[in-house]
């Protein structure tokens, strides 16, 4: 079957009893996408996951695979996917050898194709010279392998990671988003549901922002940026700046909230130019020597947090919409 | 469905069966409910009566039946369902009854495998005598998969250890050992003892072990033979019903 998405969900719901976890959402994902799937904990994220992947049968709404109804045309929906949960779903008492010949087994494949699959994986995956041990002396981050390359033994054109570099080691987590990227570029679809704004922004197409149960935004991470244009900022450090610098830098003309950062001050602004100016004048004055000047624009997480409710926007036009360090991070 | 279809799924449900046999098996619930508890019955039985051997051979080899076969299932679904690799079975491109079979599979080798030790020792030490094949093999087969259906069953219903699914087993696999001639002939049982018994599965694992073994049979092959079957079939879609129920609950 031919489908003009690779994924699609229509009006999906899920209620836990009274308690509406996803509210009617609707989205669709590309072919060869890496489609992001952000929300704060308890959103709906893997939820929605659960119900793209048949795991959960949604209470309303549909999701369709590659055009296939995942609970009408299950077998053909779920042929076409890999998935690779929160938690690395791995048998421990088993090898990666047989984790992977057994994931083979469960899609149909044939002996020698599933071998073939599996050693081909895990020569990819770094952990051929350790595929008979059993996975419960494996670190992590070699587990977290062993799971995607089980998501992976079927050939499927379409991946779902939930969280894929939650807990795990920086080494471990460049490995696992260079395969992301290699993968997709190899053709996959992914869907990537993450807490993680910097990986969000680097690896996905496109962002789908969810949160109380319902898409908040969905964009291009550069799109959503840009509508928080209010949320640039400059970002300064003194060498030895005195305690009252952010409430002189709060002072500034066109500073609409000032966050301290470990050793930094960071200066909301939708005007930074001037800003940079007064910054400049300020530390003159005080005889302070900047050793850091930067100007930043909107970050993701700026726009995640905006969108989510953690953090209103500053109002740029409103002196009494200015806040403190105490109050910008409220929440969080 | 298609021929090439049946033979696929019946592929996978043997492979879900032989990760269970290596996965499980020697877990410590499987040995302690699976073979510790029904030889512990039945010495607990037979220690201090004047019973001959081989008259109680076929009580011990279906109450192993019984014990053994309801065991893995209950042992290997809360364990999977906790750690989310039973989420691997319901994201692959196969039926959830292929599933449930696969694990019912397992539990039924594992019954048969654990009764075949009294079958064995019965005949060889204990003068017992397989006079009617027929009704024993039947009985073995049937009984070792309906207790495995029904250890399915009991392990789909929503709860997290294997603990917590043994209890509501445990609830109704001990009664049923008073009103299935275990530890009384049915005859001798009142008449509602009596329907107990008629509605009870092992009631007829017994009998049907019994009269392989040359014993007496109450309620005859053909309505041990029919019970049972009605069993493992109501079992395994009460077990299917109660996964998607969880499904639509989780």
């Amino acid at each position: 079957m031919s489908a003009k998405y690779a994924i699609e969900a229509s009006d999906l719901t899920k209620y836990y009893g009274s308690f509406l976890a996803v509210d009617h959402i609707s989205f669709q994902v590309e072919p060869g996408e890496v489609f992001g799937f952000l929300g704060p904990n308890g959103a709906g994220k893997t939820t929605t996951t659960r119900m793209l992947t048949g795991v959960s049968i949604p209470s309303d709404g549909r999701a369709t695979i590659q055009g296939y109804d995942v609970h009408r045309q299950s077998v053909q929906a779920k042929a076409l996917m890999g998935i690779v949960p929160d938690t690395s779903n791995v048998y421990e008492e088993l090898s990666a050898w047989d984790n992977l010949t057994f994931t083979g087994q469960l899609y149909g494949m044939t002996k020698a194709d599933r071998e073939r699959r599996a050693t081909e994986l895990l020569e990819r995956f770094q952990l051929a010279e350790r595929r008979h041990e059993k996975l419960d002396g494996y670190s992590r981050g070699m587990k977290r392998r062993v799971c995607i390359a089980m998501a992976l033994i079927n050939r499927s054109s379409i991946l779902f990671l939930d969280e894929p570099t939650a807990g795990l080691d920086v080494q471990s987590v460049v490995t696992i988003r260079n395969l992301i990227r290699h993968l997709n570029e190899e053709g996959l679809t992914v869907f990537l549901t993450t807490h993680n704004m910097e990986e969000a922004s680097q690896m996905c197409d496109r962002i789908a922002i969810i949160n109380h149960g319902r898409i908040a935004a969905i964009d291009t991470p550069e799109r959503l940026k840009r509508t928080a244009e209010g949320l640039q900022s400059v970002e300064v450090a003194f060498d030895t700046p005195p305690r009252t610098t952010v409430d002189d830098l709060t002072a500034i003309a066109d500073v609409s909230e000032v966050r301290k950062q470990g050793d930094k001050f960071r200066l909301y602004t939708d005007n930074p130019p001037r800003v940079l100016a007064a910054v400049w004048a300020y530390a003159t004055t005080r005889g302070l020597q900047l050793i850091t000047v930067n100007t930043l624009g909107p970050s993701l997480e700026d726009v995640f947090v905006t969108l989510t409710g953690i953090r209103e926007e500053p109002r740029t036009d409103d002196p009494k919409g200015r806040r403190g360090r105490s109050q910008g991070r409220g929440g969080q | 469905m298609d021929r090439g279809r049946l033979r696929r799924e019946a592929k996978v449900a043997w492979a879900i069966a032989l990760k269970d046999m290596k996965i499980y098996y020697l877990k410590a619930p499987s040995l302690m409910f699976g073979i510790l508890f029904p030889f512990s019955l039945f010495l607990s039985f037979v220690i201090g009566r004047n019973l001959p051997i081989a008259q109680a051979i076929p009580v011990l080899v279906a109450q192993t039946i019984f014990f053994a076969a309801s065991s893995i299932g209950p042992v290997s679904i809360p364990l999977e369902r906790r750690l989310q690799t039973f989420d691997r079975f319901l994201s692959a491109p196969v039926s959830l009854l292929t599933v449930l079979l696969g694990k019912t599979l397992a539990g039924f080798i594992y019954g048969i495998g654990i009764a075949s030790i009294p079958v064995a020792l019965g005949v060889a030490v204990f003068d017992s005598h397989l006079t009617d094949l027929t009704a024993f093999a039947a009985g073995m087969t049937l009984s070792a998969f309906g207790f495995a259906a029904m250890g399915i069953m009991f392990a789909s219903l929503p709860g997290q250890g294997p603990g917590q699914v043994m209890m509501p087993l445990n609830f109704v696999r001990i009664p049923l050992l008073f009103v299935s001639g275990v530890y009384m002939p049915i005859r001798d049982l009142p008449a509602w003892g009596q329907v107990a018994s008629a509605a009870s599965p092992l009631t007829h694992a017994i009998e049907l072990i019994r009269l392989g073994l040359g014993g007496e049979n109450f309620f005859g092959p053909t309505i041990n033979l029919a019970v049972l079957a009605a069993y493992v079939v109501a079992f395994l879609l009460a077990g299917m019903r109660f996964h998607v129920i969880n499904q639509t609950r989780e």
